[in-house]
């Protein structure tokens, strides 16, 4: 005779390290929420009403404090996964680990230099040709 | 270990399973209450076998070494799964309430734990759980050298460059204690899962130069419960005790199951090979 517990539905709020792991998968909500709402945004490009409504559609309260905690997530999200990545992919030169705080840096370096170039290319070049979002030089 | 004067009293809280009692009652697993008697250096592992000596000889449990080697002495402390050998009553203190005042001895708890048989895997008694599932994923990743038949290779020595350990020595490092499965709630969810220790064993011996047997292992990894049953929860690697960190040997496994099947769609070829 024996016995076997199983895993009750609330297993993940047993643990601070489960809360968080369910934390990490939940992000994918709001951004789920951020891909439709952009899809709905590509439709919308079919007619000038349609797009008017869309953009009013974006500007309701609600709909900005959705995509803000979409932003939200997603900063979390790549926090955990830089932190993950150097676990997953480790560089080794000779014998010797590189440490994974560089990696995290590295990483994080990376996203700053993608915000900079999308920043110049809609927000400084789009402002300097008059219109929101330009083709930006066409790198 | 005898009662000193001097010594703190803790109250553990073990859950236990007698089944030939059961078959009496029908009753189910049921807590119960040990006071024991603890200072600095006592682990819980000293703890159950005071029970064991002094309190109720009929508590079971396993151990051997006492120095977190053998990988025996696994049990859910306070719902986490941990060695019985490793761990210490004065880690488990408590601020005292008047409810928890031992009446007999007038002395406090200042200690309290509740022990548990491993998650995931069926108790048969006490403190003593049905390992061969894990064994069962151990032995399928084959763990062993898969290396060259030839005699002529076989006479000449194998040589390694500290290089080539850096590799997989972290991996090879477990001791089997099998604290990660009880982590992993997708274990839990399906027990076909090979689950950490072993995926880490197959990626110990996928990155020793000496071993030839990837081709052999992949399939096993790529297959539905091998690394893709996993979702990075990363607990495993909390508990182990000896740091392989077999959420990152998990993870590597993905990396290399989805370069080995990338390979076999452009071969076009069914053969696992990388
Ligand atoms: S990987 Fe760590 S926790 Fe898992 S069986 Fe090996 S030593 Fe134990
Ligand atoms: S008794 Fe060997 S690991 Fe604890």
């Amino acid at each position: 005779m024996s016995y076997k517990p199983t895993l009750t539905r609330t297993w993940w709020l047993k643990h601070r390290f489960f809360m968080l792991y369910m934390l990490r998968e939940g992000t994918v909500l709001p951004l789920v929420f951020l891909l439709c709402s952009l899809s709905a945004g590509a439709f919308a490009l079919q007619s000038v009403e349609q797009f008017a409504s869309w953009q009013r559609f974006m500007a309701n309260p609600w709909v900005v404090a959705i995509h803000t905690v979409a932003l939200i997530a997603a900063l979390y999200h790549a926090f955990t996964f830089f932190k993950l990545f150097p676990r997953v992919m480790p560089i080794r030169v000779g014998t010797k680990l590189v440490p994974p705080a560089i990696m995290v840096v590295g990483q994080w370096l990376a996203v700053v230099a993608v915000i900079t170039v999308f920043l110049w290319l809609f927000v400084f070049s789009g402002a300097a040709h008059g219109i929101v979002a330009g083709p930006g030089g066409g790198v | 270990m005898a009662a000193n004067k001097g010594m703190q009293q803790a109250l553990v809280r073990v859950k236990r399973y007698l089944p030939e009692e059961q078959q009496k009652t029908q009753s189910e697993p049921f807590w119960q209450e040990f006071t024991v008697p603890f200072d600095e250096s006592t682990s819980v592992l000293d703890a159950l076998n005071f029970i064991k000596e002094e309190l109720d000889p009929s508590l079971s449990f396993r151990w051997s070494c006492r120095m977190a080697i053998c990988g025996s002495c696994g049990f859910m402390l306070n719902g986490i799964p941990k060695l019985g050998c490793k761990e210490f009553l004065r880690n488990y203190s408590v601020r005292t309430s008047p409810a928890q005042k031992n009446t007999a001895t007038n002395t406090s708890i200042t200690a309290s734990l509740t022990v548990e048989p491993l998650a995931h895997f069926t108790v048969e008694r006490d403190l003593i759980v049905n390992m061969d599932e894990f064994l069962i994923h151990l032995e399928a990743v084959k763990p062993y050298l898969i290396a060259e038949t030839s005699t002529q290779k076989q006479l000449q020595p194998s040589l390694q460059t500290p290089a080539q350990l850096a590799k997989y020595k972290q991996f090879a490092n477990c001791i089997n204690c099998g604290l990660c499965y009880s982590a992993c709630p997708q274990f839990c969810l399906n027990p076909e899962f090979l689950g950490p220790a072993a995926i880490a064993l197959a990626q110990r011996y996928n990155l020793d130069s000496r071993d030839t047997g990837k081709a052999v292992r992949m399939p096993m990894l790529n297959s539905h419960n091998g690394v893709w049953s996993c979702t990075f929860v990363g607990f495993c690697s909390d508990v182990c005790p000896k740091q392989v960190d077999p959420a990152a040997a998990v993870n590597q496994g993905k990396v290399e199951s989805a370069k080995s099947m990338l390979i076999q769609m452009f071969k076009g070829s069914t053969a696992h090979e990388l």
